[in-house]
């Protein structure tokens, strides 16, 4: 395949979105540190235009080779964090890795590969056995292995979007209707199991959104104060640096997880109906890709980063208005960030190489 | 075949795309939903919520008026001390810093309680007092430690403070913290609880001037409640001060010549005090409120400190210069945080040192109420200075019998010796001539039976009975009887020691009806006083009278003269009985004072003015069963007027 061509087949407008939303991110981090670029802002910029860079590289990969790794990456991945159950930084926590002094987050790299295992995985199945459960089970395991890892790290955020995404390509791949009512009331049933192997502090978030002024002092802090400033945000904003909710720290993790709400505070609910705009944009222009590409491989991957792209942002909107427990997650691409940010792009480099090299018209 | 089926799937999966895409559409619409509920439907409310957040008025408290005495000594000041705070935020274990912090300074278990009830109360941001009174020490202890501590700030903070303690407790009063009563009275008092207001003495009575106006700042602060800058500051406008007429060298001596009283002061420390100390109840009451004086009493026993009252006041300006109510207590207990040992002690004390003798203790008047029976015998032309009566140590009436002090009588008395021999028979007389009526008016108008009007709350206005006073009080007709007693101011009749002080000064004074003040007044001011309106020659011949008392030759307080180099004094004694003698004690011979149980004594009752010629300074002094108005109370009232004279001269 020429240059030209490769370059012409780039889903620029999906790169244009990303950048707008890195852009955004930049902006927002900015007036996070009460207007400078350090620490946060400028770091920000540069990995953006290094995840860019990525993107283009991975235009060149040919998809092949995706799909023939996808088990080995799932299998290392899953021995990443077994091990940082044993050996992770951090008190209590085991969610970060540190190699030659940088860190990070092999969660996050584990949700790209848990897709691509599923997609190979319904990729290889004969098609007259679609229709049966037992086809199903095997996926639910790819599933539930890293989940109940992630889990146990603990880091309720992330395990939940790799559950709501590996589900949805689980969905897409066509599980017959009346199993997906199955597994909503197995889902349903399993809480009152999942809500004991949760750790006292995840409880307690939990009832504390449920009840946040019950807790004022503790965890329900968070999110009444996440509710004021996106509340006394307005419809267009208090302008940009003076957000006082952000700028005067009542709002916490503002550079994180709840950098949604600085830009509420700041910019209005018009700023954040543009950015939702933005990434339900970008969620439905990859579902898009997934028409356009020739193997089921290539279907199911664009299905699952779409959907795992589309439940990072609503988890973290969810969360920050109030209508999720405060679990940890951030806001892909605008948090800060780097394997969160580096995670979101290696996904756009899969559907860029995808539709690359395994478009229909060839 | 197997084209079909991957069609079939194709179309499944397609559908299944669709599905996905509708439904991130329609979450995506559920958020902003959501997000327009939060950001225009309830703006408003959480608009407000972000203000309350964003800016703190903080009431800044005016530093209260301090006050002076006559000199310009410091009775009542503010010092600064140091607030421990806590931001439960920042703490990130309230319950954990709070121990630590106890293994550092004091900190009672039940405060560290009381502070993490006031958190769960309170948005965490907000900063927590946690101890208003720490020393440097403590204070040097914390910040070495402050990086163990997070969330742990320290402020400066008023505090009252009384110098010269229970010295001057009785004038000054004290503050202590805001009540809730108060509160639902004052509704300015609710932003600044942390200020104290007065609950007695001056403190009370000038609370307005003394309190100030607080200064409110509007300050934009972050979510660790740290100031980032001021968007409006009206600055606390502190109180007056105010300069009291006490003096403070008079005061010291009249406090400690009064709880002496006729016996002699022990040192601490002995043996025997130590043995005394550990067996007696009373003594270890005393000791308790900071009552650090044993006497010893003429039978040889270790005794706590006399109890009772002694004023003295100007007689043209009524500046009270001393004022003494014993037993006394230190109103620095009272400033912050009373603890409830101190208050049981307080208050379970047998003495009542809370209780303000000189204003609100009444005690019968006894012989001091001779003038005003005389005065009223005077002016109603019943007697004239030469007038005599035949005393022979009882007088009939009735069924009854009524005894002279003197067992074998006086013989021929004048108004003049019957004063300065305090003869009971002579005031029987003239008392049943006069009639009650005429002895209350006179009474009255010497400021007895009325409240004086001193800057002091709680006053009590005694009783000077009468026709109409029985039978409202009583239910039955007032009985001559009852003339006869109160001829010697026994009986119904009940005085403070002010009511005494003020009646001494009036008579001095001749043509003023002075009103007793605790403020200095300014030399020369004009002294707006009703006329006191009695004869001059009438006054005079009462002066003559208790003059006669100290330099006559039978006067019952002649051993006590006050020196020629302080112009000499005039003087009443009065002995009151409290508990009445029995016809049995009467013939077995009377029981000597010192031998009757403490509470069974005669109250000692002395009113003098000095100096002789044109007069300054007159004085009460009541020492509570110590027995003879004459051998206790008179050289207390002497030394004290010296000491006022020496300390306030004459001019």
């Amino acid at each position: 395949m020429t240059l030209w061509r490769i370059l012409f087949r780039i889903p620029w407008h999906i790169l244009l979105i990303a950048a707008v939303l890195v852009v955004v991110g930049a902006l927002a981090l900015y007036s996070a540190s009460e207007g400078s670029w350090q620490p946060w802002a400028g770091r920000h910029a540069l990995r953006g235009a290094v995840g860019v860079g990525v993107v283009l590289l991975m235009a060149f990969i040919d998809f092949k080779l995706l799909h023939r790794f996808s088990y080995i990456l799932l299998i290392a991945a899953l021995i990443v964090l077994a091990g940082l159950l044993v050996i992770g930084s951090g008190p209590n926590v085991s969610r970060w890795i540190t190699i030659g002094g940088v860190s990070f987050q092999p969660s996050e790299p584990a949700k790209i590969a848990i897709i691509l295992a599923l997609a190979r995985y319904f990729d290889s199945q004969p098609q007259d056995r679609m229709q049966s459960l037992i086809v199903y089970l095997p996926a639910l395991a790819i599933i539930a292995v890293p989940f109940l890892l992630v889990m146990k790290q603990p880091d309720l955020g992330t395990a939940l979007m790799l559950l709501l995404g590996g589900l949805s390509v689980i969905f897409a791949a066509g599980l017959p209707w009346r199993y997906v009512g199955g597994v909503t009331i197995l889902a349903l049933g399993a809480m009152p199991l999942l809500w004991m192997t949760l750790h006292e502090y995840q409880k307690s978030r939990v009832m504390t959104f449920l009840n946040p002024e019950a807790d004022v002092l503790g965890a329900g802090y968070q999110i009444i104060q996440s509710k004021i400033a996106l509340g006394s945000g307005g419809l267009f904003g208090k302008g940009f640096l003076m957000g006082s909710q952000s700028q005067l720290d009542y709002l916490p993790e503002k550079q994180t997880d709840f950098v949604f709400t600085m830009i509420g505070e700041e910019f209005g609910l018009v700023g954040n109906l543009f950015i939702l705009g933005l990434y339900l944009a970008l969620s439905l222009s990859i579902l898009r890709i997934s028409y356009l590409v020739r193997s089921r491989f290539s279907q199911l991957t664009c299905m699952g980063i779409s959907m795992m792209l589309f439940f990072y942002v609503f988890v973290n909107v969810a969360m920050v208005s109030g209508m999720l427990p405060v679990v940890g997650a951030p806001l892909p691409l605008i948090s800060y960030g780097g394997t969160s940010m580096l995670t979101v792009f290696i996904g756009l480099g899969i559907v860029t190489s995808i539709l690359i090299h395994d478009r229909q018209e060839d | 075949m197997r084209r079909s089926k991957e069609k079939d799937l194709r179309r499944i999966m397609s559908r299944r795309g669709f599905v996905l895409a509708g439904a991130a559409v329609t979450m995506t619409g559920f958020l902003g939903a959501r997000l327009y509920y939060l950001q225009v439907a309830q703006t408003s409310r959480y608009q407000r919520l972000s203000d309350r957040n964003q800016f703190d008025v903080r009431v800044v408290p005016p530093a209260r008026g301090r006050l002076f005495d006559h000199k310009m000594r410091l009775v009542a000041g503010n010092a600064e001390s140091f607030e421990l705070r806590i931001t439960p935020l920042y703490a990130r274990n309230l319950q954990d810093t709070l121990d630590l912090l106890a293994s550092i300074v004091e900190l009672p278990e039940a405060r560290i309680e009381s502070v993490i009830a006031t958190a769960k109360a309170l948005p965490s941001f907000r900063e927590i007092t946690v101890r208003d009174d720490l020393s440097q020490r403590e204070l040097a202890r914390l910040a070495v430690r402050s990086a163990l501590l997070p969330g742990v700030s320290f402020g400066k903070s008023l505090r009252r403070i009384y110098p010269q303690g229970a010295l001057t407790c009785h004038i000054t009063g004290y503050v202590s913290p805001v009540t809730q009563r108060e509160i639902e009275n004052d509704k300015t008092l609710e932003i600044l609880p942390t200020l104290g207001t007065g609950k007695t003495g001056v403190e009370y009575m000038f609370e307005p001037n003394l309190r100030g106006l607080p200064g409110r700042e509007k300050i934009e602060v972050n979510a660790t409640g740290r100031p980032i800058k001021v968007l409006s500051d009206v600055p606390p406008a502190p109180g007056n001060d105010l300069q009291l007429s006490v003096d403070i060298g008079v005061q010291l001596h009249a406090s400690e010549r009064l709880r002496q009283g006729r016996w002699e002061q022990v040192t601490f420390g002995s043996h025997e005090v130590q043995a005394a100390l550990a067996s007696d109840a009373e003594l270890q009451a005393h000791l308790a409120v900071g009552d650090d004086m044993i006497l010893r009493d003429g039978n040889g026993r270790l005794v706590p400190a006399e109890s009772g009252a002694a004023v003295v006041m100007d007689i043209h300006t009524g500046e009270i210069i001393s004022l003494v109510s014993a037993p006394m207590f230190d109103p620095n207990l009272f400033t912050g945080k009373l603890l409830n040992r101190d208050w049981r002690r307080l208050n379970e004390h047998p003495r009542r040192p809370l209780l303000n003798r000189v204003t609100s203790g009444l005690y019968a008047p006894g012989s001091t109420f001779k003038m005003v029976v005389g005065l009223a015998a005077l002016e109603a032309g019943v007697i004239s200075e030469n007038t005599e009566f035949f005393c022979t140590g009882e007088r009939e009436l009735g069924d009854s019998i009524f005894h002279c002090w003197r067992k074998g009588g006086h013989g021929a008395m004048n108004i003049v010796s019957a004063l300065e021999q305090s003869c009971d028979v002579y005031f029987y007389e003239i008392a049943l001539k006069t009639g009650i009526q005429k002895i209350r008016d006179m009474a009255l108008r010497l400021g007895l039976g009325t409240v004086t009007g001193v800057d002091l709350p709680g006053e009590k206005s005694g009783i000077i009975p009468s026709h109409e006073w029985k039978l409202a009080n009583k239910g039955v007709v007032w009985t001559p009887g009852e003339t006869v007693v109160a001829g010697i101011g026994q009986g119904y009749v009940l005085t403070t020691p002010m009511q005494l002080a003020v009646m001494t000064a009036r008579i001095a004074n001749g043509k003023d009806a002075v009103v007793p003040s605790l403020l200095s007044k300014p030399n020369g001011a004009v002294q707006n006083f009703a006329p006191l309106d009695i004869s001059e020659s009438a006054l005079a011949v009462i002066r003559r009278g208790m003059s006669a008392v100290l330099y006559g030759g039978a006067g019952t307080a002649n051993s006590y003269q006050l020196g020629k180099e302080y112009g000499g004094m005039a003087g009443k004694t009065g002995t009151v009985q409290v508990k009445r003698i029995t016809l049995a004690q009467r013939e077995k011979g009377i029981t000597k004072n010192i031998d009757r149980p403490w509470a069974e004594r005669d109250h000692a009752l002395f009113v003098a003015y000095a100096p002789l010629k044109n007069p300054r300074y007159a004085i009460s002094v009541v020492v509570e069963h110590g027995g003879s108005g004459s051998s206790t109370a008179a050289p207390v009232a002497r030394d004290i007027l010296a000491k006022t004279i020496a300390e306030r001269g004459l001019t």
